[in-house]
Formats: C-alpha cells, sequence, structure tokens
C-alpha cells in the first residue's frame, strides 16, 4: 500500500495530464471544422432597386468550378453531348435549391450594421446555365428580401460557415446595383486573392501561400452600400 | 492506354520521390500540431472561426493540392508523364487530407486504446480502412455513375445511406466497447477498494487481494492483473481465466509488454495477435465503420476523371490517396498506442490504483467512441458533405 501511495503521488500527475492531453488531443483532430473546401464558387452579383430606393432583392450568378461541375452534371442527358440546355438542366437547379434551402442561400444581409437573420425569402427564380467551352455551370438565382429595406448603409455577405463551398468575387466589376439611386455606392472586401489558379507542379503547389487560407464568416465576400 | 506504359516505367523527374519524403516528413509534422492543443480555435454552431497558424496552413494546402488534382488530370490527358504528378500530389494530398476531418483516425486512436490492441494491429486498421475508403469511393461512382448512369443527386443519397450506416457501426461499436470496458473498470475500482479496506484489516497486500479477489468475483481478475490486460482478453474468451499476477508470477506479462511498440524488445507479437480470428473479427468492424464513409473529394474527382476519359487515373489517384491517408492515421495511431503504454509502464506494477488508471483509460475510450459516433448521427460533427448545392 505504501509503495503505492508512493508511486502513484509521484506519477500521478505526469498519468493525469497525460490522459488529459491524450483526450484533448483526440476532440481537438476531430473538430468538425477543418474541412477543406471542395467547391469553388466565383460570384457576380446584382442588387435590385425599387424606384422609390429601397433595396428589394439580390441576383446571384455563381459559377461553379470545372471539376464540381462535371460531378453536377453527371448523369443528365443532353440532346447535343457536352452542351446542356437550361430545360436539360432545370431538374439540377431545383435540385441545388432545394439544398440551398438548409444553407439559408449562404446568403446574410447586414442593415444599418445588424445582422438579419432570415431577411430572405425563398428564391423567386432559378436556372442552370453551362458553358460548354469552359464546362462551367452557372447558378442564377434571385433572393427577394422579406421586406425591402431603404437604409444608408447595408451589407450583404455570401459564405459558407462550413466553407465546404469556397465563394469568392469574380474580378473586375462582380456587383452592379440595378435601379439604385445615383448616390449609392458600392465597395467590396474579398477574402483572399481569387487569382489563385490550380497548377499540375508539386514545386509550385509548396511555394504557393496565398490559398485560400481562412474559413467561413471571418472570410465573408463582403458588398457593401452606401446611400448617403 | 499508350500513358500507361509510362506508368510502369521510373519516373524521370524526381518530383515523385521528393513527394514521397516530403509526406514522410509532413506526417511527423501534422502528429506533432494534433497533439498540440492550440492548433485550431473552433466555436461551434457556425459561429466566426479562426484558423491559424498549423491548421490554417494544412488546410491551405490541403485546397491547393485538391484543386491542382483536376488541373493534372487535365494534363494527363496530353502528357503522360503528368501521371507521375498526379500520383505524387495524390499521396501528398492524402497525407494532408487525413489531417481533416472524417477519416476516422479519432475513431481508430479510441478504439486502440480501448481495445488493448498492439501498434502493428494499429496499422493494420490504418491501412485496411483507408483501402476500404478509396474502394468505397471508386465502387460508388463505378456502380451509380457508370453502370447506372446515375446522377450527382444519386450519389449524393448512396453516401447519405453510407455515411448513416457507417456511423451507426460506429455507435455500435463505442457502445460494446463501454459495456466491456466499463464493467473492467468497474471491477477495477472495486479491486482498489478491496485492496483498502485489505490494508486497512493489516494483511499482506498481493496475496490476500488475490484472495479476496477471486472470493469475491469469481473468475473475474482484470483489476488486479492490469498488466495482463491484453492477454485477459483473449484467455477470457479461450481458456479458464487466470490471472499471473495472482500467480506471483509477472515475468510473462513483461515479457508481452513490448512487442506494442515497434522499438520495444526484439520480441515478435504472438501469432494471433496479428491475424486471429478473433482480432480479425474484432478489427473488421472497425475498418469497416470507419472506411465506410467516402471521402467527398475522391468521388467528385473521380466523378470528373471519368468525365475527361481519364477514369483509371482517377481510380490510381483514389487509391494512392488512400496510402497517404493511411500513413497520417497510422503515425496517429501510433501515437495513441504509445501513449497508453507509456501510462501503463507506469502503472503495471500498481495493485489496484494502476487497474483504475488503465480501465478508466479504455472505458473512456469507448465513451469517446460512442460520443463520435453520436455527434456524427446527429450532423453535428459534420465529417464532410457531398453537396452543399
Amino acid at each position: 500500500m505504501t509503495l503505492a501511495t508512493f508511486r502513484l503521488t509521484r506519477i500521478g500527475p505526469a498519468v493525469r495530464r497525460l490522459h488529459l492531453g491524450a483526450a484533448c488531443w483526440l476532440f481537438l483532430t476531430a473538430t468538425p471544422a477543418l474541412a477543406h473546401p471542395h467547391v469553388w464558387v466565383t460570384m457576380k452579383e446584382e442588387l435590385l432597386y425599387a424606384p422609390d430606393g429601397a433595396l428589394t432583392g439580390v441576383r446571384h450568378a455563381w459559377t461553379f468550378d470545372e471539376t464540381f461541375s462535371a460531378f453536377a452534371t453527371q448523369g443528365l442527358s443532353a440532346k447535343t453531348k457536352g452542351r446542356f440546355t437550361r430545360e436539360e438542366l432545370q431538374s439540377l437547379a431545383q435540385t441545388n435549391i432545394e439544398s440551398l434551402k438548409e444553407y439559408r442561400y449562404f446568403t446574410y444581409a447586414v442593415i444599418d450594421g445588424r445582422k438579419q437573420k432570415g431577411a430572405f425569402n425563398e428564391p423567386i427564380d432559378y436556372w442552370l446555365e453551362f458553358d460548354p467551352k469552359k464546362t462551367e455551370l452557372t447558378l442564377h438565382l434571385t433572393l427577394p428580401l422579406k421586406s425591402p429595406v431603404n437604409a444608408r448603409q447595408l451589407v450583404i455577405e455570401v459564405y459558407d460557415p462550413e466553407f465546404f463551398v469556397d465563394f469568392g468575387l469574380a474580378d473586375g466589376n462582380p456587383v452592379k446595383l440595378v435601379g439604385a439611386r445615383p448616390q449609392c455606392s458600392v465597395s467590396t472586401e474579398k477574402p483572399y486573392d481569387s487569382s489563385f489558379q490550380p497548377t499540375p507542379n508539386l514545386r509550385g503547389l509548396f511555394a504557393t501561400n496565398e490559398a485560400n487560407v481562412g474559413m467561413g464568416m471571418s472570410f465573408a465576400n463582403k458588398i457593401s452600400v452606401q446611400c448617403p | 492506354m499508350k500513358t500507361f506504359s509510362r506508368f510502369l516505367k521510373l519516373p524521370d523527374n524526381t518530383l515523385f520521390v521528393v513527394a514521397m519524403l516530403i509526406g514522410s516528413v509532413l506526417v511527423a509534422a501534422i502528429v506533432v500540431a494534433s497533439a498540440s492543443p492550440a492548433s485550431a480555435q473552433t466555436m461551434p454552431f457556425g459561429a466566426a472561426r479562426d484558423v491559424s497558424g498549423f491548421a490554417g496552413w494544412v488546410l491551405s494546402k490541403q485546397a491547393i493540392f485538391y484543386r491542382a488534382l483536376s488541373g493534372t488530370i487535365l494534363a494527363a490527358k496530353n502528357d503522360g508523364s503528368a501521371l507521375w504528378t498526379l500520383m505524387g500530389i495524390s499521396f501528398v494530398y492524402g497525407v494532408f487530407h487525413a489531417a481533416g476531418p472524417g477519416h476516422g483516425k479519432a475513431v481508430i486512436s479510441s478504439y486502440l486504446l480501448a481495445n488493448n490492441e498492439t501498434w502493428r494491429r494499429g496499422v493494420t486498421l490504418s491501412f485496411a480502412s483507408a483501402l476500404v475508403q478509396s474502394l468505397t469511393a471508386v465502387l460508388i461512382v463505378g456502380v451509380a455513375a457508370i453502370l447506372l448512369g446515375g446522377t450527382a443527386k444519386m450519389m449524393g443519397q448512396a453516401v447519405r445511406v453510407i455515411e448513416i450506416t457507417s456511423y451507426g457501426l460506429i455507435v455500435a461499436i463505442g457502445a460494446r466497447l463501454l459495456w466491456v470496458k466499463g464493467l473492467g473498470f468497474l471491477r477495477a475500482v472495486a479491486a482498489l477498494r478491496d485492496v483498502a479496506n485489505d490494508a486497512r484489516d493489516h494483511h499482506a497486500i498481493g496475496a490476500q487481494n488475490c484472495a479476496h479477489h477471486h472470493h469475491a468475483h469469481g473468475a473475474h481478475g482484470e483489476g488486479t492483473c492490469d498488466n495482463q490486460s491484453g492477454l485477459f482478453q483473449r484467455h477470457h474468451h479461450r481458456s479458464p481465466v487466470h490471472c499471473d499476477a495472482c500467480d506471483h508470477d509477472h515475468s510473462h506479462g513483461h515479457d508481452h509488454e513490448p512487442d506494442v511498440l515497434p522499438w520495444g524488445h526484439a520480441h515478435g507479437p504472438e501469432p494471433q495477435e496479428l491475424a486471429g480470428p478473433d482480432g480479425w473479427k474484432r478489427g473488421l468492424s472497425a475498418i469497416v465503420a470507419v472506411g465506410l464513409r467516402p471521402c467527398s473529394g475522391a468521388i467528385i474527382l473521380l466523378v470528373f476523371a471519368l468525365s475527361q476519359g481519364m477514369l483509371w487515373a482517377g481510380v490510381a489517384s483514389a487509391f494512392v490517396m488512400g496510402l497517404g491517408t493511411a500513413i497520417t492515421v497510422a503515425a496517429i495511431a501510433t501515437l495513441a498506442v504509445s501513449a497508453k503504454v507509456f501510462v501503463r509502464r507506469f502503472t503495471t506494477n500498481e495493485i489496484g490504483y494502476g487497474g483504475v488508471v488503465v480501465r478508466g483509460m479504455e472505458a473512456g475510450a469507448a465513451v469517446l467512441i460512442m460520443a463520435f459516433g453520436l455527434m456524427l448521427l446527429a450532423g453535428y460533427m459534420a465529417s464532410e458533405r457531398l453537396v452543399g448545392f
């Protein structure tokens, strides 16, 4: 008994620490959030305004990367091989929209600094478009705001909190204000350099550092509109 | 098919070899980083996440390699030597990707801890489950996409069914282990109480404890024979239970201690430890439970390869990816086994206390397995999803 007590007081804390450490480590390595993106989306956005200057909705045009586009169009029949018409893609578009509901269409509105929950209604129109040259799918969808907003300052954010989908604004002028008052101005904030190009060169891959090191919201694409 | 004759030759560039070397170094780095609790800070329920440092670096590399895979498949259409690059990237991607969720390293590690498995079995389990994982991805694409001409939606549904089966199996394994190991833990606690009582009564510890133990609990000597737990388990199914510690014969137990680690004594593992019918039956459920859930990335890439007429390159890539995954999981599993051996080194000779620590660890690991399974089933710990669209 004395021996046992002695040994235990000597090594007890170390064992406990180790045990605790092992448990922590097991939980950490199982952390749910550490998935990397499997889908890349290049966004072009239109903000839709009513004649009275209120924002009524957002029109997304989301272009998927070639790999995911190939996956998504798998098994779909097309009259002309490799060219999908809007009609042929309609059932897929329907599936997309149904799946997106669970994720609130990845679209969030911040009005006068306050984040709105469930600001958008279900999409009023949506369709898919296939670019046969680039073999890329583009999903068009219009999300109407539940109630039009006449705010001096608002932000639309697009991101996937789980970062399975990596959203990035297109180059150039990816955001258009449609029907907004002329004094309104728009600015965007990109989470990272989306000009990242896949390269079939291993050395290049290890040298590249600027790729999407970011997760969900902290790297959200922000579209800010000021209407003074 | 011309490309495949090249495939059999050694690569012209050294890229492939370099990739393998880097991969091995990375495994070590990942193990070190996974063991450091500060590597990632996460908040549940979609709150802001800040992933930086090593975890962020691993993530960014995963993303880069994943994207590069499809680019390389395209490049390989025209240039056969790109196939070697593809294999290299697939391997490194696998190594990195296993550091992410959904590859069962937590389940495998907990399973090894709970079952008192050896290092060799841990490595075997890691490789077998990674192989099953690659196979599932290839089979889903092969059957759903090629044979049935199914859509992405169909594959998504197939994955969902497989996923639920797999998570259910994990819960079942955890529950079974918890039943067995929980009882062992309770027995160890009871034995500890007996030791305390005996000591108060001024009896000799060892002999009295054994006598008392056999008397009180019939043939079950787990609590007092904690250094025999591995052997005990096997004996449990085969022969009348016997307890070396109580027979005052410790040598047997000590001889077996080192072969749970590769750097132990040059004492080979017992045959039944590697391929015993019991062992395989036990391991198979874990292999299937962990390996069943295919990697979303592998499925998407396989379909992409199919669309590019490069299916075989995709299949090869999926298996090489599995190899990389297996190496990371095996490294982490080894770490788990080492941790337990380390604990047991300090506790094997203890009567009572050691048993409580080791049994507690095993029961805790069983609880972890069940918790992982339940969280996966409940969708809180979403490992990966196949469709967001």
